[in-house]
C-alpha cells in the first residue's frame, strides 16, 4: 500500500481489515461440544489466556474462519485459517467456589486452543 | 507469552478509577500516536498481532506505568528499529534538534 | 496522570518522542501528517458512542431491525453506516429481565470503535481489565449496577477479532418515545454494559 494520504484516510476507517479469511476450512467442533482449553504455553504470541487455560467450556456459536493469531504475528501476514466459537465457561469453573453467584464469560477460541472434553 | 498484558482474574490492581467527560485525546501527542497506528500498518510494518505482540514484549514494571498511548509509541519505535527503518540514534538525535529549535 | 495545559509549558519528554517520530517518518517518505491530521478528526467528531446509540434506539424502536442485528450484527450495523476499522465482525448481545452482558478484554483493550468510539481510560486500565472476569458483581457495583443474583452475569472477553455491543433494556415508560429521542437516552456505559438506560427524569 502507498503511503496512507488523507484521502485514503475514509475508505480506510470505513472499510476496516477483517482477519476473518475466505477459505473453507471444516470445523473441528459444532455449538453444544463440550471442550477443554489446552494449556498452552508460548512464548510468542498467543491469545489463549491464562484464567482459561485447562478450564471446561462449551461451545455456543461457530464465528466462522480467521487468521490465526499465534501464527500471523510471527508471518506478519494472515495465516493458518481455522474455526473461531464463541464459548462460555461457568464462573465456578473458572474461580471455583471464590466465583460470583450465576455469572460467566464468554471467549473466542481457536480450533488450535481446543481439545474435546 | 505469559506476560503482564494476561491480567483476567487479577484482583490487586485497585478501584476502577473513571474520568467524567473524558476527552477522545488527554494530550495532542496521543492524537498523532493513534493516527500513526495506521500510517505505519498501512506502510506494512506490521500487523495487528504484531502491534499486539510488541506491547506484550514490554517490561512489566514499564507496562503498568505506562499508558495505553505510550504502549503504542513503544511498539512503533521498537518494530521500526526492528525492521532497519529507523535507528535509536536518529531518534534521540531528532529529539535533540527539536528541543534546540524550540529553545530558539 | 499529571497534565499540565498551560500553553506556555516546555513539552513533554513524551510529545517530543512522538514529535521526533513523526518528524523522522514524514522526512522519509513514510508518513503523511495530514493523514494524521484526517484521522484525528474522524475520531474526534464522527466516531463516537453516539452511533451505537443510534443502532439501539432503531433496535428499540423496530422489531425486523433488532431481529436482524442479534442474528448478524456486523450487517445491520453496516445498514447504519457504522462499519469499519475494530468493528468488521460485530456480535450484539441483549440485556433482559433474566441476563446482563458486560464487555471486556482482559488482554489489551479491544473495543468497537465504530459503534463506541476509542475507549475510556477506565476501560483500558488494569483494575477492570484484570476484575471484570473474576468479580463481575463487584465491578458492576462500583458503576452503580446492582444485580439480583437471578439475573444471570454475561462477561464477553475481547480476545480474538470479535467485538461486542450490548443491547441494553429500554426503560419503562419510554414506550412512545421516538428514535432520536431513545437514542438520547442511551449512553456509552450501557452499551458496555456498566450502566443501565434511565428513563427521562421527569
Amino acid at each position: 500500500m502507498p503511503t496512507l494520504t488523507p484521502e485514503m484516510v475514509p475508505g480506510l476507517v470505513a472499510g476496516g481489515a477483517s482477519c476473518r479469511m475466505d477459505v473453507d476450512v471444516a470445523p473441528k467442533f459444532k455449538v453444544g461440544d463440550t471442550v477443554r482449553a489446552r494449556d498452552i504455553n508460548p512464548v510468542a504470541h498467543t491469545r489463549l489466556p491464562r484464567y482459561i487455560r485447562g478450564r471446561t467450556g462449551r461451545i455456543t456459536r461457530d464465528h466462522g474462519v480467521f487468521s490465526f493469531p499465534d501464527t500471523s504475528a510471527v508471518s506478519g501476514t494472515h495465516s493458518d485459517p481455522q474455526h473461531v466459537y464463541s464459548v462460555r465457561f461457568e464462573g465456578s469453573e473458572l474461580w471455583g467456589a471464590d466465583a460470583n453467584a450465576n455469572a460467566c464469560v464468554y471467549i473466542d477460541l481457536f480450533d488450535d486452543y481446543l481439545d474435546s472434553a | 507469552m505469559n506476560g503482564i498484558h494476561d491480567m483476567g482474574g487479577m484482583q490487586c490492581m485497585g478501584p476502577i478509577v473513571r474520568e467524567e467527560n473524558e476527552p477522545r485525546f488527554h494530550e495532542e501527542w496521543e492524537g498523532r500516536v493513534f493516527g500513526m497506528f495506521f500510517t505505519n500498518f498501512a506502510e506494512g510494518h506490521f500487523n495487528v498481532d504484531m502491534f499486539r505482540h510488541a506491547i506484550e514484549r514490554m517490561g512489566p514494571a514499564e507496562y503498568l506505568e505506562t499508558s495505553y498511548y505510550e504502549h503504542w509509541l513503544h511498539v512503533y519505535e521498537t518494530v521500526l528499529v526492528e525492521r532497519g527503518i529507523l535507528t535509536s540514534a536518529e531518534i534521540e538525535e531528532k529529539i535533540a534538534s527539536l528541543r534546540e529549535a524550540g529553545e530558539s | 496522570m499529571a497534565h499540565d495545559h498551560a500553553h506556555n509549558a516546555p513539552p513533554s519528554d513524551t510529545a517530543m518522542r512522538v514529535k521526533a517520530l513523526e518528524t523522522l517518518l514524514a522526512e522519509k517518505g513514510l508518513l503523511d501528517s495530514a493523514a494524521i491530521d484526517a484521522l484525528v478528526e474522524t475520531y474526534e467528531t464522527r466516531i463516537g458512542p453516539r452511533n451505537g446509540a443510534k443502532v439501539v434506539a432503531r433496535a428499540w424502536t423496530d422489531p425486523d431491525y433488532k431481529k436482524r442485528l442479534l442474528e448478524d450484527g456486523s450487517a445491520a450495523i453496516a445498514e447504519l453506516g457504522f462499519s469499519g476499522v475494530q468493528g468488521e465482525d460485530m456480535i450484539v448481545v441483549e440485556n433482559t429481565d433474566e441476563v446482563h452482558n458486560l464487555v471486556t478484554c482482559t488482554l489489551c483493550s479491544c473495543y468497537p470503535w465504530p459503534t463506541l468510539g476509542l475507549p475510556p481510560i477506565w476501560y483500558k486500565s488494569a483494575p477492570f481489565r484484570a476484575r471484570s472476569v473474576i468479580d463481575p458483581r463487584g465491578v458492576l457495583e462500583e458503576f452503580g449496577v446492582e444485580l439480583s443474583d437471578d439475573v444471570e452475569v454475561r462477561v464477553w472477553d475481547s480476545n480474538a477479532e470479535l467485538r461486542y455491543l450490548v443491547l441494553p433494556q429500554q426503560p419503562t415508560g419510554t414506550e412512545g418515545m421516538g428514535e432520536d429521542a431513545l437514542a438520547a437516552l442511551v449512553t456509552r456505559d450501557s452499551m458496555i454494559g456498566t450502566a443501565l438506560v434511565e428513563a427521562p427524569a421527569d
